[in-house]
């Protein structure tokens, strides 16, 4: 059988490839200045339950009850990493998923015994591995850092990192597409960030709503919404996980998932009827 | 069990271009076969088709009309390719990847378990010449004939039946495609088809048995080099011609030379080869030699190139 070996080369591969250009120890340097800043700079101190002091900087900021001051802190990290995160990660992907479409080098990958499905799914694989990697690294090492110096373990932390990867594997779908369309680490970039910048936006859709005239722009807005990936509501349910404040509607995940699955189902379709 | 290694049947490629609508026949209904463990070489000038042909053949480009089989198989099944080894033209090979872990990911890629990639590495880096210091320096260091080098070892990696090299030589000294010539005359030796497509003519005509000629996208001529190079003329060297023969034997010569005493005459047919000698010898004129003339390569491959303009 030459698919688990194939797989495991091609994820291998992209690891080879995410360390030559930098990619990983660029995450990996960000990651672990953000634990040491939580590990050295903030210093607090707890007593019974509760919070005798908090300092950053030396400075004493003001305390509230431990538990809720950890899920803020830790919603201020899982916001960071969904955003500036997921916008670094999706400009360290681009390259890495165009790149394969290079002339010289697709033909001889497509000249191997694996299927055109098999090379763009373990290249997709090992691009999610990489930046899933380096957010285990950074939510699960933040997360034991405030368990151990607080006492608080809560899940909803460790959980709202599945959604990030989830989104970045949304957003990775729609890179391996415009890859396969037109070769492009640039278009992929900008596609995708401007989808970053425009979701939060169609997120206010009701207030936007109220200021169009026209029914028709109306209308294109709703259509904008409910097509796009939901990166800003699906925020709302990251903080909402967090905070432990329940989830008020799903379908901004469901949604989100049908784009991921058309974008990846068509960049499979074109790739294999493609000629190189 | 096919007897042909490659057979294409009317393979056809037509690139399109929407705007300006415009269409490109790059390959018209080619039908070819190449036999099992022969070595086959594919000629042709700039942008005749060889290497959109190549590329149906592997599957990088699919074919708009007719069909290519590997050892019986439609080359678009994943498993017809892999008894193939390949080397494309213009190959960009990944430069953060080492010789060593190139080999390794193409060998995993082509099917091959951890341990039998490990040991086929370094007997393939050894053969195809590459010095022990360079197999874990990375590909970006290697010199050009180096890239040509570790690139045919990774067309060999599989121990595959079939290898397809575009431009094998192609920045390679003297040295150098000697040694690659050696290694797929070994290739050939054990029964590996051998199909090159390459600009260097004296290099197919050193080692292919058949060649084929593209020219417009089209199969202009085939054959086996033996036969396309022979047959052309006759030769007969002769001395002390009177001059009323010489003035006779000209007029019916192809080609006429003279040195020292020495005429060398050059006849298109074997008749009027056999005349010329019954005429040279009832003149009691000595002849030295009688040899059928042979084209090069290269003079076979103007010929069709020019005829076919």
């Amino acid at each position: 059988m030459n698919g688990p070996i194939a797989t495991l080369a091609l994820i291998h591969d992209t690891f080879r490839e995410a360390f030559a250009r930098r990619v990983i120890w660029g995450f990996f340097g960000c990651c672990t200045i953000l634990l040491l800043f939580l590990l050295f700079i903030m210093r607090i101190d707890v007593v019974a339950g509760s919070l005798a002091a908090v300092t950053i900087f030396g400075k004493s900021m003001p305390t509230t009850d431990v538990q809720n001051l950890v899920r803020q802190a830790q919603s201020v990290i899982a916001m960071i990493l969904y955003f500036a995160g997921m916008a670094l990660a999706v400009f360290a992907s681009a390259g890495m998923i165009s790149a394969v479409f290079e002339p010289g080098r697709i033909e001889l990958l497509l000249s191997k015994p694996v299927s055109r499905t098999h090379l763009l799914l373990g290249r997709y694989a090992g691009n999610l591995l990489v930046v899933t990697a380096n957010i285990l690294y950074l939510v699960l090492g933040s997360w034991l850092i405030f368990g151990v110096k607080t006492g608080v373990w809560g899940a909803g932390f460790v959980l709202s990192s599945l959604f990030t990867i989830f989104i970045f594997a949304v957003l990775l779908a729609l890179i391996a597409l415009i890859g396969v369309l037109w070769e492009s680490a640039a278009v992929a970039i900008m596609i995708t960030w401007a989808i970053l910048i425009i979701t939060p936006i169609l997120a206010q859709r009701s207030t936007i709503e109220r200021l169009l005239s026209s029914e028709w722009s109306r209308d294109v807005v709703r259509v904008l919404y409910y097509a796009l990936p939901k990166t800003s509501d699906i925020s709302v349910i990251v903080r909402d996980l967090i905070l432990g404040q329940p989830v008020q509607s799903w379908m901004p995940v469901w949604s989100t998932a049908v784009f991921g699955a058309i974008a990846l189902a068509l960049a499979l379709w074109r790739f294999e009827r493609r000629s190189f | 069990m096919s007897d042909f290694a490659i057979e294409t049947e009317d393979l056809t490629k037509i690139f399109q271009s929407r705007w300006p609508k415009r269409e490109l026949k790059a390959v018209d209904a080619i039908s070819l076969q190449v036999r099992r463990g022969v070595a086959f070489g594919l000629l042709g000038p700039n942008g005749a088709g060889k290497t959109t042909f190549v590329k149906m053949l592997l599957s990088c480009a699919h074919p708009t009309s007719g069909r290519a089989k590997i050892f019986g198989r439609d080359s678009r099944e994943t498993g017809a390719r892999r008894p193939v080894g390949y080397l494309p033209e213009n190959h960009r090979f990944p430069t953060y990847m080492t010789g060593w872990g190139m080999l390794d990911f193409y060998g995993a890629l082509s099917g091959m378990d951890a341990p039998s990639r490990h040991r086929r590495i370094p007997e393939l880096l050894e053969l195809t010449g590459l010095d022990e210091r360079a197999w874990h320096l990375r590909l970006g260091k290697y010199s050009k004939g180096m890239l040509q080098r570790v690139g045919l070892a990774q067309a060999l990696m599989h121990s595959p039946e079939l290898l397809v090299l575009d431009e094998p030589s192609d920045g390679v000294d003297p040295v150098g495609r000697k040694h690659i010539r050696d290694v797929l005359r070994r290739m050939e030796e054990r029964g590996v088809t051998v199909f090159l497509n390459s600009h260097l003519l004296q290099e197919v005509e050193l080692f292919c048995s058949e060649v084929a000629i593209i020219q417009k996208g089209k199969l202009a001529l085939t054959g086996t080099v033996e036969e396309l190079t022979s047959g052309s003329g006759y030769r007969i060297e002769s001395e002390h011609v009177p001059e009323r023969l010489e003035t006779e034997l000209r007029s019916r010569a192809r080609a006429v030379a003279a040195s020292n005493g020495s005429l060398q005459l050059t006849f298109a047919t074997r008749e009027q080869a056999n005349e010329a000698i019954d005429l040279l010898r009832s003149n009691q004129c000595a002849i030295e030699s009688m040899q059928r003339t042979r084209s090069t390569l290269e003079e076979v491959f103007m010929r069709t190139v020019e005829g076919s303009k």
